[in-house]
């Protein structure tokens, strides 16, 4: 028998911290009992296909860090605190429905404008729902748990909005049945040019397997020129012709991307900690802005009186990179 | 309020499947993620999950269960639970938190596998939901044990435990990596959400939840109740995804993928629920005996799900049956006689009136596993400590990682020895007959390598090893069903560390 040891005042692996661990440190750190170290990440064998992904897109990317398991979320969000935020921001948004269906919103809305609605905000979800694929990709493939959570929660924030575009594409269909809403989203999404950069952005990063180029695809680019393309100047445009609603609630969808906006920030700042990995990040951002850019300018310039959020979308992105500590891409 | 009902805009926002026109299919959708199943396009959006939700209802309904969960805890915080339960029990949560709760994190992982590469948008959606539920099923059970840690080191094992090389969680890494973590996502939904969750987690959430609560441990019984009602909800994941894999000619994939799971997860639970349940639980706090919640969750349960849609009880389902009686029994005497690898102090359960309840449960107990107990109360009465504590290891199953243990009764002729039932690994085949002659079963039986116990009625690798009066050759069937993967064998050596926090 063994000499029993002594009780710790918290998990062995947070006792050298020198103050009481959080409620996050304790649910939320070192997690991933296949991103240990040891040869293979999965000790079964015949499962050489999943093992040789994650060695080679997680394992062995070309972005490295000693302590992975270091990174912390800037919000410290976990599991109870993230649905005490978001059903107060729901209830929120339950509220602006509730009010503006009590004042016949969806009637009074003109034909120009629920052609604006048909072409370019309801097929959204399927662009929003690329970000809610895109963000579980993260899920499973980001070597620590503390990044995995980040992504979790993203991607639900994700399905958040997909629910919520969908709600607003069955009352639009409601109030007005001789229109296409509900219908034509899909043919929307795959064939017009306001999409088409969107599409492709989302498209490529969705296959952009090595988990810090998807990383950087996705919530160095692709977030951000949702939350400036479809969400704030949606939202700028939708102000402008008499949509207050759907302004009132794509500005709802802008503080989830500000949440995105502060974890990435955080990871890029984790990852800098590793001076040699910035000329890899950079050449990815370098990479990937363009399709952003391309995205924001194609989708943005469509929308009916704001003339200037195209390059002000645009603008937005290269200050994101610059935030984050990068250089800004000319894009 | 004038809100639309879910049931009016839901279709839409799980239509959201469309043509990749930038990136190839095979891009989007690598066959080692998204499974090479003969299925159509088309036919993935079909997939239709019975337990529909809404992410207005889930951040509502989740809050208010999170808020109930953590009130009992705060409420019950200042309770010395040592001090007031029986040591059985604590045994009981460190073998439970030190096998879950890192795996429910992981389980998150899996579902977020779900989002990203199933071809049905609906199950993307569903998996979404089911990410956040284990993400929060690990954060409880964090948070819970975390408390314990101040007075007791091998509540550590909650979080540390799952990337130690302890045997035990070797065998619970290696079936959660198996079954969990490598598969492509739709045999995945098949494997766990339909086969383990519809399953095996009623066992250890609904099961252990009473006898907490007769235990006096409320906030565990609280914890695992709240869990549960998570389980139920994306346990549905699978089911779906089984009818669309039968109706597109996929059902002997399907089948097969049951049977491997099914078998797989009984033998994990055998330690992880059945011998809690029928030796560290006090005799007074039981519910019942974990035969009777196989009987009552599995037997009739399951098997009515299986079938419902239509697919056969696995094809070794004769010598499962025989297993309930008797497995656990034999991993009891292992597990206790080298207690020195556990993270947890297990308790015997073996006294007099434990004795006459298991007998009462499992007619028979006495004259076979009670025999073993027999020598080991004798060693202990001399003082003998050191025959209690096997100085050899024992045999690890290639596919099962668990030791391998001959429970069975034994027919002894001419000095060999045959079992009854033994499934033997390496063949797909369903009509196996009890005996079958193929060379691993005649190495299993051969007289050369295994000589019968002088009780004649009981042997186990686990039980030989720490008899008094017996110690019998380790016999060599594993109970491996067809198409599971073995592990990689490198740490070999390491399986076998002491326990540090003893």
């Amino acid at each position: 028998m063994t000499e029993e040891l002594k009780p710790l005042r918290t998990w062995s692996h947070l006792v050298g911290q020198r103050r009481r661990p959080s409620e996050y440190e304790i649910v939320s750190v070192g997690l991933l009992w296949h991103a240990r170290g040891e040869t293979v990440p999965f000790e079964v064998e015949g499962a050489s296909f999943m093992n040789d992904w994650v060695m080679r897109y997680r394992d062995n990317s070309a972005i490295t860090h000693d302590d992975w398991d270091s990174f912390r979320d800037p919000d410290e969000l976990v599991y109870r605190t993230y649905n005490i935020l978001q059903d107060g921001q729901e209830s929120y948004v339950d509220g602006l429905l509730d009010q503006y269906d009590n004042e016949g919103h969806d009637e009074s809305l003109s034909g120009a404008w629920l052609d604006v609605l048909e072409a370019l905000y309801t097929p959204g979800r399927y662009l929003v729902h690329t970000s809610q694929m895109a963000s579980a990709y993260l899920v499973h493939m980001a070597p620590a748990s503390t990044i995995c959570n980040c992504a979790a929660f993203q991607t639900a924030d994700a399905l958040r909005w997909v629910s919520r575009i969908a709600y607003r594409t069955a009352s639009l269909a409601k109030a007005h049945p001789d229109r296409s809403f509900g219908e034509s989203e899909r043919a929307t999404w795959e064939n017009a040019p306001a999409w088409q950069g969107y599409r492709e952005l989302m498209e490529r990063a969705l296959v952009a397997y090595d988990w810090a180029e998807a990383f950087v695809a996705l919530n160095l680019v692709a977030v951000p020129a949702i939350s400036e393309g479809y969400y704030r100047a949606m939202a700028l445009s939708a102000r402008r012709n008499d949509d207050t609603l759907l302004a009132l609630m794509a500005e709802a969808a802008l503080r989830d991307g500000d949440r995105a906006r502060r974890w990435s920030q955080a990871l890029v700042g984790h990852m800098l900690d590793v001076e040699s990995n910035r000329a890899q990040l950079q050449e990815w951002v370098d990479a990937w802005a363009p399709y952003g850019t391309s995205a924001i300018e194609a989708f943005a310039g469509e929308l009916p009186d704001v003339p200037d959020r195209a390059a002000a979308g645009s603008e937005a992105l290269r200050r994101a990179h610059s935030s984050a500590g990068l250089a800004t891409s000319d894009g | 309020m004038a809100l639309l009902e879910r049931s009016e805009w839901y279709d839409i926002a799980r239509r959201t499947e469309w043509t990749p026109g930038y990136v190839s299919d095979d891009e989007l959708y690598p066959e080692g993620h998204s499974g090479d199943y003969d299925i159509p396009g088309e036919a993935w959006s079909t997939y239709d999950e019975p337990y529909k939700i809404s992410y207005r209802e889930y951040v509502d309904i989740q809050r208010q269960k999170d808020a109930g969960a953590y009130s009992v805890k705060a409420a019950l915080e200042r309770m010395d639970l040592r001090s007031k339960v029986d040591p059985g029990w604590i045994s009981t949560l460190k073998l439970h938190y030190g096998a879950v709760s890192v795996v429910e994190y992981n389980a998150g992982l899996m579902e977020s596998r779900f989002v990203r590469w199933a071809r049905s948008p609906g199950m993307r959606n569903m998996g979404t939901f089911g990410m956040l539920d284990e993400i929060r099923h690990a954060q409880l059970q964090l948070f819970f044990p975390h408390e314990y840690v101040p007075t007791d080191r091998q509540f550590d094992w909650a979080h540390s435990g799952m990337k130690s090389n302890n045997w035990g969680i070797i065998a619970g890494r290696h079936f959660f990596d198996d079954m969990m973590m490598t598969r492509d996502a739709v045999s995945t939904s098949i494997l766990l959400n339909f086969a383990f969750e519809t399953g095996f987690t009623n066992l250890q959430f609904i099961g252990l939840s009473s006898d907490a609560a007769n235990a006096g441990d409320f906030s565990f019984s609280k914890l695992i109740q709240s869990i549960q009602s998570d389980e139920a909800r994306h346990a549905q994941i699978g089911t779906p995804m089984l009818a669309m894999m039968i109706e597109n000619g996929e059902k002997e994939r399907a089948q097969r993928l049951v049977d491997v799971a099914f078998w797989r997860s009984w033998k994990l639970f055998t330690i992880l629920t059945g011998i809690p349940m029928d030796y560290y639980i006090p005799l007074d706090k039981r519910e019942g005996s974990f035969k009777e919640f196989m009987q009552e969750w599995i037997v009739t349960q399951f098997v009515n799900s299986l079938e419902d849609l239509g697919l056969a009880k696995p094809w070794y389902w004769d010598i499962f049956l025989a297993d309930i009686d008797e497995h656990h029994h034999g991993q009891q005497l292992g597990t206790w006689s080298w207690r020195p690898t556990l993270w947890f102090s297990p308790a015997a359960g073996v006294g007099p009136d434990e004795r006459d309840w298991l007998e009462e449960k499992y007619p028979g107990w006495n004259d076979t596993f009670g025999k073993c107990w027999d020598a080991i109360i004798e060693n202990l009465k001399r003082g003998d400590i050191g025959r209690t504590v096997p100085g050899t290891l024992p045999i690890i199953c290639n596919m099962s990682n668990i030791p391998i243990r001959r429970t069975t009764r034994w027919s002894t002729t001419g000095g060999s020895t045959t079992s009854a039932r033994s499934p033997i690994a390496g063949s797909s085949s369903r009509t196996r007959s009890a005996t079958p002659p193929t060379k691993r079963s005649l190495i299993a039986c051969s007289p050369a390598r295994s000589s019968p116990p002088t009780s004649a009625v009981c042997c186990s690798t686990w039980a030989s090893a720490c008899s008094a009066t017996a110690v019998a050759t380790p016999t060599t069937t594993s109970g491996c069903p067809p198409t599971s993967r073995v592990p990689t064998r490198r740490r070999r050596t390491d399986r076998w560390q002491h326990s540090h926090s003893r």
